[in-house]
């Protein structure tokens, strides 16, 4: 087949799997290429599953926080030769004091803090800052789902510690950001389906427009497809951790299975 | 999102912000191409934490010539592919059941597993090279340009090399399904 052909599977593979456009669509413009192009196509909607293929929830936060030491140990290293004539205790002083003064730092290192670390407070109030600010339902959903994968992972690691009361409360916190984003799936700028995507164009003077439902056909395709993804693998992960997890954290780990699997399934329940 | 340049240039001078989001965008997709090359969940695991680990050993040798970070990264990921499988001596294991697991749901993970599990079976019939292309084009999800990068390939050769790709993976997954 020729570099022609390559080229245009290779157009209508980006059409499909980045734009969200449909095969129909894509053999649209190609009605010379349906016999060829179709199947490819179809061939590569399958491969597309591997996008399903996610890193399980508990081995996630776990190389997540030994990728963090790592990451700690080797900024270290270049700051080492100043700080190393400093008492320990001056040290640890003006980190803090650096990292009070930091700001926007700060906040990003706050992100990736566990609830045992000081910076954890900083770090939900920087979300609640970010939902207030994100003006689209979409937007806020995103970041709903984005939170309570976190959520997850402070679980998974705080059980492992053995603290029950902390995993309880988290659990509270994922609550609450499941029921916010069922609650976000149900609004009609989220909750219209990527069915809309397969309305082909209706004229080329609404093209602009059309691009435009694309994108937000495409963003809630995303969405739905990590929520999915979320819906499978944050009650396996937290299953994982049960098995390992010390008899004091279990009965709370039980809870945050079903607050995770009951959050989900209303949260999915408007795309159905 | 910050364009990802400035985000490796400052990890370059040891930002641990600007090293996080780089590992937080890219983590999902270099587990999903390690897992989809060698089919194994325990060693892709081990093997997405030693690209990373490398990464940020190696991340002050980088140089923005022409190649994304994103395309060094796969490199990364695919050197270790291969020596894990010149060691091994063999091309994929049976997928884990755990990869996609939900007890509550037993409908949609049965459909899951077959899905997964029939793509991973299928591209184990295909070449080495043209495997390496629908891993990185469709678990890395990497654009030609980026999957050109990371082979050391014209983004010609990689669209032809795409194209037999998806012809194999098409015969194969025909032969799965009837199986």
């Amino acid at each position: 087949m020729s570099k022609e052909f390559d080229n245009v599977l290779d157009e209508c593979l980006e059409r499909l799997l980045v734009k969200g456009e449909t095969i129909e669509q894509c053999l649209q413009s190609y009605p010379e290429q349906v016999a060829n192009l179709k199947p490819l196509l179809q061939t590569a909607l399958a491969a597309r599953q591997a996008v399903a293929i996610q890193p399980p929830a508990e081995f996630k936060a776990k190389a997540r926080y030994q990728f963090h030491s790592a990451l700690q140990e080797w900024a270290s290293q270049r700051r080492r030769p100043f700080l190393s004539w400093f008492p320990r205790w001056a040290t640890v002083v003006t980190i803090v004091l650096g990292v009070l003064m930091m700001g926007g730092g700060t906040i990003a290192a706050a992100s990736y803090s566990m609830p045992d670390s000081l910076l954890y407070p900083v770090k939900l109030a920087t979300e609640q800052v970010q939902l207030a600010l994100t003006p689209s339902d979409i937007g806020k959903a995103e970041l709903c789902a984005k939170f309570a994968d976190r959520r997850v992972a402070e679980i998974i690691y705080i059980a492992n510690k053995g603290d029950a009361q902390q995993v309880e409360a988290i659990t509270q916190r994922l609550d609450e950001r499941l029921v916010m984003l069922a609650r976000l799936t149900s609004a009609p700028e989220v909750a219209e389906a990527p069915r809309m995507l397969e309305s082909p164009p209706v004229s080329s003077e609404e093209a602009g427009d059309d691009k435009d439902v694309q994108v937000k056909a495409n963003n809630r395709a995303k969405l739905r497809a990590t929520v999915a993804n979320y819906a499978i693998n944050h009650p396996a992960g937290l299953r994982a951790a049960l098995e390992k997890a010390p008899e004091s954290t279990k009965p709370a780990l039980r809870r945050a299975i079903a607050v995770s699997e009951a959050g989900y399934e209303r949260a999915l329940k408007a795309w159905d | 999102m910050q364009n990802e340049e400035s985000l490796v240039r400052r990890a370059q001078h040891h930002d641990q912000e600007a090293f996080a989001q780089l590992y937080e965008e890219h983590f999902d997709k270099i587990y999903r191409y390690v897992t989809l090359r060698i089919g194994n969940k325990t060693e892709a695991e081990d093997m997405t934490q030693q690209v990373f680990l490398n990464a940020l050993e190696s991340i002050s040798s980088f140089k923005w010539k022409g190649i994304p970070f994103s395309a060094w990264l796969f490199r990364i990921a695919h050197n270790q592919v291969v020596d894990y499988l010149r060691r091994k001596k063999r091309t994929a294991v049976p997928l884990d059941e755990s990869l996609a697991s939900n007890d509550n749901n037993p409908q949609l993970v049965v459909e899951q597993r077959l899905d997964i599990e029939q793509l991973l079976l299928a591209t184990k019939q295909l070449t080495g090279a043209q495997r390496e292309v629908i891993s990185l084009r469709f678990a890395g999800e990497l654009s030609i340009a980026q999957a050109a990068k990371a082979m050391g390939k014209s983004q010609g050769a990689v669209k032809a090399l795409q194209h037999s790709a998806i012809v194999a993976l098409r015969k194969a997954l025909r032969v799965t399904e009837d199986e």
